[in-house]
């Protein structure tokens, strides 16, 4: 069947996808080692904290992590002849939207010539095949869809599958993590506690300054200086924040900035687009902020 | 004659008329009877005879008779009969003139009478018969100034109306044509000239005088021009035009419409301020008013108000000196009118960049800091004066009014920008922060060898020790010379603040580079000052980073590169204000080494300040300068120190401010920051050894040079003191809203003695109440007492809906449209939930027979599942009973003024009431009522519905007219009847009683709808009986705790004062005020599906 036709893209079974590079991760307390004694001891993890602070990339660098560990264990105590495969924790990523519907997540039928066959949703994928399972922005899926994942968050740790009548029992490396932004907490968008009594949660915030600006500098591949210049615009935006402001300056957008000057952008101009006007619509606020911008870069 | 009876009179008089002319005859009889009810027998002989008379004059005026007759009775009524002899003689005469104009006299009495006060009728009269010449085209002007005579008294007072006439005279003498278009269009000028009647008369009479034939074209120029002129302005508007005529401005009629256009192109709240700039400049040249009316729409759309002013007073001192540049300058055509404008519009007011620079700020100093104008500061009086120089009392950054040093908008801008990041710097880079105890970073510490030394040598003097309250006053009270300390301490702090500015915010650089160098050009002349004075300038161009030479006398080369090398050291580094604490005390001493003698001209010699090494600070140095330091303390008074090196010394003058840097006053910060700490935490009660009272500040203020420095060098015992007590208040107030009300008990309530109250009965219900002053519930304070509503007659219901039957209808449509919405799976989906069987078998047949297969064979459950449960709570207090919108109930609602009478009226009201001829609140909560059971029961909601009322905590009445898990029923038809207005509204514990029911009902989503007519009260739901704030907090509370259980609460009212409490009682829920009341069964039923969508 494999035709020799060289593919223009890469396409992989969701249990598949491992990441090959170690990703990037600066930790700025002690989430490693929590996230560790977590997965060892197979209790589900809730993360908390404002957008594009590094939950994410965490949840993959822990994911890499663990495999990497695993790897070594399992090399020890069995042959040496590893696979690729078995090198890494598969990384099962669902970002949640108001219509995620529990088939969504556990599977459904499909019409194929003319029967029926079963597909497996990416949790149900996750849950066989033994590795994180992410649900990122838990809040924004349908409360009935949330409930789903109760008996997997517990001692049981079993997914049933209504439509085939099946109870399926996670496999040992699996994990369910999950993510949540308390920024935009309102009487809709709130976990139930029924939910959220089922995790540990780590609580994430933007890096220190220079912390931030070590990983602008990394991620964008600029030097330490522009690096330092954003992490203070950074700093000084998350200022505003109650100010007028609903979400300070996410590293991403940092970094986002950073990239932008990596490829010629002007300082002032990349701040300006991908900083100012992303986080703020109010014209006032542009201005203060762009006159921010103006006094850090020249 | 013999008597005759009146009627026989009546007669007599009729036959006469009859014969002269039938007409008159019969007019003269249809008036006489309302006529002699008002007149006695000898008045209405006079009243017939003038009539008779009238027709009697010409062959025609039996007409003018038979008018006389027919307006008569309306006349009579509105004057005393003096008055209407008058009136009546009047028309005679003017019938004697000429019976046209008398006719359209008589026509208009009615009307004109009606306004203008009877003495003045003949008057009236008099100014029509004077504009009538004999002439038919005077007779025109006449009749047309009687017809118009109504418009005319309307808007003119007699007085002015005469003047009025005499100018129409005055025309008609040259044209009846202009005199009387003239006419016309005063008609249209008059109503909207406010108050300038007068001035305009007089304005059209005095160019009538210089040129009649302008006269039409000034009618016609006000009437275009008035309109576009703000309504309040237009008085002024006329009188500038009067006075421009009497400057003898040549064509004002076409002044004025240029005048007027150009106003018309401004705002309507610039009129004011022009005008009143036009008024000034027409003392200094009227000529150049209309050239400066006409550019203003140029001028104002680059430039303020006031900037306008700035350069208006410019251009009259131009003016001044020289007429025709004046004029061009006003004419926007000379290149100082140009420049001027240019510069100001360069400039930057505050007032305009506030917002922005106040975010800016808070951003750089990441916390909550204000920016405010430094004439604010200056009004506190608590130690700033300065009205026009930055600074910052470390919670508020001030600014001055305005930036116009630089040509450009940018350029000043940029100005403003360095001038309040220095202010922010002094926050962000802790200026403020400075602790005695802290190590610098870059100078070894000799703060605590010299305070230990410092104390030593004093106790050989006296037992004296040194009190201090702020670490900056425990820093100065180290050296002798506070004023030079302070210098010192300032410039270098400012040198630090600028080179950590510079180097944090690199995009500053260039702008603050540029303002460094302004600043440093417009430093005072080195050469007139004194030795030691000479240094510290020397050290302030230091900071500044001079690049140039300085001039130093030869004898201080060495001085000043030991200066020059302390200073670098700060500026070089990432330095605290510890350093530069250090680095002053190192100046310090070098600087009091030095006599402060006037320098001789051969003496100054340049000084590279960029070229030198810099000198490490050994050991020795440290030694030194704690020895210099000593010594200069040695003498304990200052003024003996500093005399003792030479006689010739001059006194030290405080070193100038560098201008951008502004006011700095550490010791006053930190004086200011320690009394708010000590207000904010309460301290006064735990007795702490640093509590600062009014007679320490005095005496701390006394004591700081930061004050004297200010200019108010006189420094009497009442500036003290007043300042003192200002920077208490000042304190104060700034810590109060963190500190509300602390340490007062919780105080006795009048009405409300007692406690706690237990429900033993059955169905009764104790609740906790809110005190907000308190900040605490009260536990079981108020009981609510269930009861259901008595029943009353189920027509009513039936009766309702059969009223509104349309509104009914469209209601019903409206809420079944939700239905399919909630139930009707969505099919033909490419992807969803689960297959849909019979799309499958579709699909089958399709691929059987050939044909190509749909894929949408998915179905999915609409994603909105409808489980709402919703608790209506309706407020049936007293006031309920109040009939609504009285403005509705049009003429048969005016309330007599009488107040007997009024009370009679009232009771007819009342007994009116129980028949009900009209709708009251409580009726329409009735009507809505109903409505909504219709719609609920239509979608399956599951509802309650309840009243409250209830007098005092004990009795909260809480009604079912429908429970919430009860099934619709004839008993709630007949419970909806009985719904009527009751006692107070203690809304607090029927919201959570309402809650409570709510929360034992298991539902996605949870309403609770307060319908209510006015604010929460009640006997005792208040503190002390007065504050309404305290049921308004109890309410909020309530709808907290109904939000914590998952309840959506909403609040609608029918108090059009509502928004005064609701927006505190309903700070974050929803609530709605109805203008109209009618509308509530229909809103409230919109509302609801809209909450619940």
């Amino acid at each position: 069947m494999t035709t020799t036709t060289q593919t223009l893209f890469r396409s992989y079974i969701i249990e598949e996808y491992h990441l090959t590079e170690e990703p990037y991760y600066v930790p700025t307390g002690d989430e490693i080692q929590l996230f560790e004694a977590a997965y060892e001891s197979k209790i589900p993890v809730l993360f908390k904290g404002p957008t594009g602070c590094g939950k994410t990339r965490f949840v993959e660098y822990m994911s890499y992590r663990l495999g990497q560990s695993r790897t070594k264990i399992s090399g020890k105590d069995a042959t040496t002849n590893d696979s690729q495969d078995s090198k890494n924790l598969p990384l099962v990523t669902i970002a949640c939207h108001e219509d995620l519907t529990a088939s969504d997540l556990v599977g459904r039928y499909l019409l194929q010539g003319d029967e029926t066959i079963w597909i497996d949703g990416p949790l149900t994928r996750a849950v066989k095949a033994g590795g994180i399972c992410y649900l990122d922005e838990i809040v924004e899926a349908r409360k009935d869809t949330t409930v789903l994942i109760h008996p997997l968050t517990d001692h049981r740790r079993i997914l049933p599958i209504e439509k085939r009548g099946e109870l399926l029992e996670a496999a040992d490396g699996f994990l369910l993590v999950m993510s949540y932004n308390p920024g935009y907490q309102s009487a809709l968008k709130d976990l139930k506690h029924s939910t959220r009594q089922r995790f540990v949660a780590i609580e994430f915030d933007y890096p220190e300054k220079e912390v931030e600006a070590e990983i602008v500098a990394h991620e964008a591949g600029i030097d330490l200086t522009i690096a330092e210049g954003l992490a203070k615009l950074g700093e000084k935006i998350r200022n505003l924040k109650e100010h007028g402001l609903a979400e300070g300056a996410s590293t991403r957008l940092l970094i986002y900035a950073g990239r932008m000057i990596a490829q010629g952008v002007e300082p002032r101009r990349a701040c300006q687009v991908s900083v100012n006007w992303a986080v703020t619509d109010d014209y006032t606020l542009q201005a203060s902020i762009d006159e921010v911008i103006k006094s850090i870069f020249e | 004659m013999e008597e005759l009876t009146p009627l026989q009179h009546k007669e007599t008089v009729y036959e006469e008329l009859h014969q002269i002319a039938p007409g008159a005859g019969e007019e003269f009889a249809k008036a006489w009877l309302s006529m002699s009810l008002v007149l006695k027998t000898d008045q209405l002989d006079v009243w017939a005879n003038v009539g008779i008379r009238i027709a009697r004059q010409s062959v025609r005026s039996w007409e003018v008779a038979a008018q006389y007759y027919k307006t008569s009775p309306s006349i009579v009524t509105l004057m005393p009969f003096n008055r209407f002899e008058e009136w009546a003689r009047a028309g005679e005469s003017i019938c004697e003139d000429s019976s046209t104009v008398a006719t359209c006299y008589l026509i208009s009495s009615p009307l004109v009478l009606k306004k203008l006060r009877a003495r003045h009728v003949a008057e009236w009269a008099t100014m029509g018969q004077r504009l009538y010449k004999g002439t038919w085209k005077s007779s025109t002007l006449a009749c047309k100034f009687f017809e118009n005579s109504p418009q005319l008294t309307e808007n003119l007072e007699i007085k002015n109306l005469d003047s009025f006439v005499s100018f129409l005279e005055y025309i008609s003498r040259r044209s009846y044509d202009v005199a009387t278009d003239c006419l016309n269009l005063s008609l249209d000028i008059f109503p909207i000239l406010g108050e300038a009647d007068e001035e305009f008369i007089a304005l059209a009479s005095s160019t009538a005088e210089t040129g009649w034939r302008q006269v039409k074209n000034l009618f016609d120029a006000t009437a275009r021009s008035l309109p576009r002129i703000q309504a309040g302005q237009r008085h002024r508007f006329i009188t500038l035009a009067d006075r421009l005529r009497a400057s003898e401005i040549s064509n004002v009629p076409g002044t004025m419409l240029d005048m007027s256009h150009a106003l018309s192109e401004l705002s309507a709240d610039y009129h004011e301020p022009v005008l009143a700039m036009s008024e000034d400049l027409l003392l200094h040249e009227p000529q150049a008013v209309p050239e400066f009316i006409k550019t203003t729409p140029q001028t104002l759309g680059r430039v303020s108000v006031s900037q306008l002013e700035q350069w208006y007073i410019e251009g009259v001192g131009i003016l001044k000196q020289n007429h025709e540049g004046g004029l061009a300058y006003f004419r926007l055509e000379s290149s100082t009118a140009q420049g001027m404008l240019e510069s100001l519009s360069a400039s930057v007011e505050f007032d305009r960049v506030q917002e922005l620079m106040q975010m800016y700020c808070q951003a750089l100093a990441g916390s909550d800091i204000e920016v405010a104008a430094s004439t604010e500061l200056a009004e506190k009086r608590i130690g700033w004066f300065s009205t026009d120089t930055p600074t910052t009392e470390g919670t508020t950054v001030y600014v001055p009014n305005v930036a116009d040093r630089y040509p450009t908008k940018d350029e000043n801008f940029d100005l403003f920008k360095v001038i309040s990041t220095h202010q922010v710097a002094r926050l962000e880079f802790g200026s403020f922060h400075f602790l005695f105890d802290l190590p610098a970073t870059q100078f070894s510490n000799l703060r605590h060898e010299l305070e230990k030394r410092v104390l030593e040598a004093n106790d050989t003097h006296d037992d004296k020790t040194i009190e201090w309250v702020t670490d900056v006053q425990r820093l100065f009270n180290l050296v002798s010379d506070r004023q030079l300390a302070l210098d010192l301490f300032t410039l270098l702090e400012g040198g630090r603040l600028d080179s950590r500015v510079v180097t944090e915010y690199l995009g500053m650089r260039r702008s603050y580079e540029k303002v460094q160098e302004d600043a440093l050009n417009s430093r005072p002349n080195i050469k007139e000052m004194t030795a030691r004075e000479t240094l510290v300038e020397f050290l302030v161009r230091v900071t500044l980073r001079s690049s140039s030479n300085v001039a130093i006398p030869q004898e201080y080369h060495f001085e000043a590169e030991r200066l020059a090398s302390i200073a670098k050291k700060i500026l070089l580094h990432r330095t605290t204000v510890e350093d530069t604490a250090e680095a002053m005390l190192r100046a310090y001493a070098i600087l009091s080494k030095i006599p402060n003698r006037e320098i001789e001209d051969e003496e100054w010699h340049d000084i590279d300040t960029g070229e030198q090494e810099d000198y490490e600070i050994t050991a020795e140095d440290d030694e030194n300068t704690i020895e210099q330091i000593l010594q200069g303390m040695g003498g304990n008074l200052p003024e003996q120190s500093s005399e003792t090196e030479t006689t010739d010394d001059k006194e030290y003058e405080p070193s100038q401010d560098v201008d951008y840097r502004g006011d700095f006053k550490p010791e006053m910060v930190q004086l200011l920051e320690q009394l708010r700490l000590q207000q904010g935490d309460g301290s006064s009660e735990s007795g702490d050894p640093q509590q600062i009272t009014q007679e320490m500040l005095q005496e701390l203020i006394s004591n700081s040079v930061e004050m004297e420095a200010s200019g108010n060098g006189d420094g009497t015992e009442d500036m003290t003191a007043e300042l003192a007590e200002n920077m208490l208040k000042e304190a104060q107030m700034s810590s109060q809203p963190t500190n509300p009300n602390r340490g007062q008990g919780p105080l006795s309530h009048i009405d409300e003695e007692g406690g706690e109250i237990d429900s033993e009965e059955p169905q009764t219900f104790a609740y906790d109440e809110w005190d907000f002053r308190a900040d605490d519930y009260k536990p079981r304070w108020c009981l609510v007492r269930e009861k259901v509503m008595p029943e009353g007659d189920p027509a009513y219901y039936g009766q309702t809906l059969a009223d509104y039957s349309a509104l009914v209808n469209q209601i019903r449509r409206q809420f079944e449209l939700l239905v399919p919405e909630m139930f009707r799976r969505q099919r033909k989906l490419e992807d969803g939930e689960e297959i849909d069987i019979d799309d499958v078998i579709e699909a089958m047949v399709d691929i059987k027979t050939g044909a190509s297969p749909s894929d949408k064979l998915y179905w999915r459950r609409n994603k909105v599942q409808r489980d709402v449960a919703v608790v209506f709570l309706m407020d049936t207090s007293a006031s309920t009973a109040e009939a609504i919108d009285e403005s509705r109930r049009g003429e048969e609602w005016d309330a007599p003024d009488d107040p007997v009478e009024y009370m009679t009226w009232l009771r007819t009201r009342r007994s009116e009431g129980v028949r009900r001829s009209y709708k009251r609140i409580i009726d329409l909560e009735k009507e809505a009522c109903v409505m909504l059971i219709n719609a609920l029961e239509s979608i399956g909601d599951v509802y309650g519905i309840y009243a409250f009322s209830g007098y005092g905590r004990e009795n909260v009445e809480f009604y079912t007219v429908k429970d919430i898990d009860q099934p619709f029923a004839d008993n709630v038809k007949k419970r909806i009847d009985r719904i009527s207005p009751l006692h107070a509204t203690r809304m607090g514990p029927a919201i959570r009683h309402a809650t409570a029911k709510l929360d034992s009902h298991d539902a996605k989503t949870k309403l609770l709808f307060l319908i209510s007519d006015g604010r929460p009260q009640d006997r005792g739901y208040s503190r002390e009986g007065v504050e309404k704030e305290y049921a308004v907090h109890d309410t909020k509370r309530a709808f907290d705790e109904a939000r914590a259980k998952n309840v959506i609460p909403f609040c609608l009212t029918v108090d059009k004062n509502g928004h005064d409490y609701l927006a505190a009682m309903c700070q974050d829920i929803g609530y709605e005020i109805l203008d109209d009341i009618l509308q509530l069964p229909h809103r409230l039923l919109y509302l609801y599906r809209r909450l619940t969508m």
